[in-house]
């Protein structure tokens, strides 16, 4: 009676990251709960006592403690998941710099949650994009089905590249969302995960140290190194990407532009208001009007020539940022400002803050708002539209 | 495409309600979506379970503003709020003792009111009332199909599960005599 195909299970945003993990077969997985990333944990432990995970879980005191434990766990040459929200990944902050700087290859799963105070548990940004100075690889899901195929890439690029890497999806309205969602053969993700193999580790048999203290020149190689690494990511998850698209049908990029070909005003944000945007742009084209989205699915490392290209020669972009940051305001608008600075044929860019905090934000708000700024003058802060 | 609101307190089992709901639809063929919001993230605070239901894959994430069902796990959630999601052609099925009179002065709605307490204690299911207000409210949508539900609530329940198909017959009987012609 069912029409849908056999592959497919109803399963929350949340629960498609676990069985994603499960995949992976990470050797460690270090977690500490927090609404709404929970059930993340949950279905992981469920997976383990059930014997389906031969994964070692460690459930220590805390997050600072957890991605401890994470970048240990990494520089033995474990392969190595955590999930974290908000609150726990601002206490994390530390040691998030600590990973990149050691080029550990953890994979961490954030559901972005407004920060307290005061206290929230709603869709927003700010929690991963106020770690952008980490050097994390930051992606941003827009569905159940994205998370999932998102974190096994993942392993591959951060295991290739010794960079850990954050993918981000928004509380709720992914995290909590049941819908179909295609869950993998274990033997074809096997077969695209090769198994992680670091040059350095640590190795009682080895003597060697890790994060001893250095001169300033060394330091500072490290920071070049980490640059160059950067500069690879793009390139690789774009690889990666269409190769997963080639065994499972659903390739992704770090931009996706969606009706953008001949479009006069592109949308351009990330996360789960994608999906919100697509109603909007199908209805805007309906009525006449040439509009297009620009997906931001890959933040950090920024994409910049990817992002100069697909903007160059569109008369306006809108971008719409759910976060906000005090004194300079919408982060992706900033972002964009930056990357089409001095760019021949750059489009007019409007900021607009919205679903701060996780305002509702509508088919019907986007389209009203492109109407709006299409004919709108720039102004150079982000606005409020709510 | 459908749009669906299940209002509760959290622990009664609004999410649930959501969830099993979806499965039906999905059972059936069509695509789903349903995610659920709470405040509080404890027991006894509102949680809104919202379900969209489609022949084609759903890629709007938002609040639903005006749903066609709405589900009301009690009957003091049952305000002037929630029924800004509603408008006078949905369908409102609310778990109560009260008589159908007792919410007139709500306005030019369709309400339906299901004594979900007490078709749950005639069925043994002490006060777990989402199987009987399933049965209700799919009696009312008339969708998604009452077979395929009852297998979906058989499927799931974790514990006494021929009592909680009893109890979802029984409610779906009871408002179809009752309220079939609303």
């Amino acid at each position: 009676m069912n029409k849908m195909p056999n592959s497919l299970q109803l399963l929350s945003g949340n629960h498609a990251v676990s069985w994603a993990a499960r995949l992976c077969k990470p050797d460690v997985a270090p977690l500490y709960p927090i609404t709404p990333q929970t059930p993340i944990l949950e279905k992981i432990t469920e997976f383990h006592a059930a014997g389906a995970m031969k994964t070692e879980l460690l459930t220590p005191e805390s997050e600072h403690s957890a991605m401890s434990a994470c970048i240990s766990a990494s520089l033995t040459g474990a392969r190595v998941f955590t999930a974290t929200s908000s609150q726990g990944l601002l206490l994390m902050h530390e040691l998030l710099h600590y990973a990149v700087g050691a080029r550990t290859a953890i994979v961490m799963f954030n559901v972005n949650r407004t920060p307290a105070s005061p206290w929230g548990f709603w869709p927003d940004q700010l929690d991963s994009l106020a770690q952008r100075d980490t050097g994390w690889i930051q992606l941003y899901s827009e569905t159940p089905q994205e998370s999932l195929d998102t974190v096994i890439q993942s392993f591959v690029l951060s295991e290739k590249l010794n960079l850990p890497c954050m993918i981000n999806h928004d509380a709720f309205y992914v995290s909590h969302s049941v819908e179909p969602v295609d869950v993998p053969d274990q033997g074809l993700v096997d077969g695209f995960l090769p198994p992680f193999a670091p040059e350095h580790m640590l190795d009682t048999n080895v003597g060697s140290s890790f994060g001893a203290p250095i001169d300033q020149a060394t330091w500072n190689r490290s920071r070049k190194e980490m640059a160059a690494a950067n500069d690879l990511v793009c390139d690789e998850i774009t690889k990666i990407g269409r190769e997963w698209g080639a065994l499972t049908g659903r390739s992704y990029e770090p931009l996706e532009k969606y009706r953008c070909d001949d479009a006069e005003v592109v949308v351009v944000t990330m996360g789960s208001m994608c999906g919100t945007a697509r109603e909007a742009i199908d209805d805007l084209r309906n009525q006449g009007i040439q509009a297009g989205l620009l997906k931001v699915r890959l933040f950090r490392p920024l994409p910049k020539q990817a992002l100069q290209d697909a903007l160059r020669g569109i008369p306006c972009a809108i971008v719409l940022d759910r976060n906000y940051s005090p004194g300079t305001g919408g982060i992706l608008h900033q972002e964009l400002k930056s990357v089409m600075y001095g760019q021949e044929n750059a489009p007019k860019i409007h900021g607009l803050l919205a679903g701060v905090g996780g305002l509702n934000v509508s088919a019907e708000n986007i389209r009203d708002w492109v109407k709006k700024y299409q004919k709108a003058k720039v102004e150079p802060e982000s606005q409020w539209v709510e | 495409m459908r749009e669906i609101l299940i209002l509760g307190r959290g622990g009664q089992g609004a999410q649930t309600a959501g969830n099993l709901l979806a499965r039906a639809f999905f059972e059936q063929g069509q695509y789903v979506q349903t995610f659920a919001t709470y405040g509080g993230a404890r027991r006894g605070t509102p949680v809104v379970s919202s379900l969209r239901a489609d022949d084609k894959p759903i890629r709007v994430r938002s609040n639903i503003e005006l749903a066609s069902g709405l589900l009301c796990f009690d009957d003091s959630l049952l305000d002037a709020n929630f029924l800004r999601s509603a408008n006078k052609d949905s369908i409102i099925v609310v778990n109560t003792s009260k008589p159908h009179a007792a919410f007139a002065g709500l306005g030019d709605f369709r309400i339906v009111p299901v004594d979900g307490k007490a078709i749950a204690r005639r069925n043994d299911m002490g006060k777990v009332v989402n199987s009987a207000l399933l049965g209700a409210f799919v009696a009312m949508l008339k969708q998604p199909d009452f077979e395929i539900m009852c297998d979906v609530i058989k499927e799931t329940a974790p514990a006494k599960k021929s009592e909680n198909v009893a109890s979802c017959k029984d409610a779906y009987d009871a408002t179809l005599k009752n309220f079939g012609g609303v």
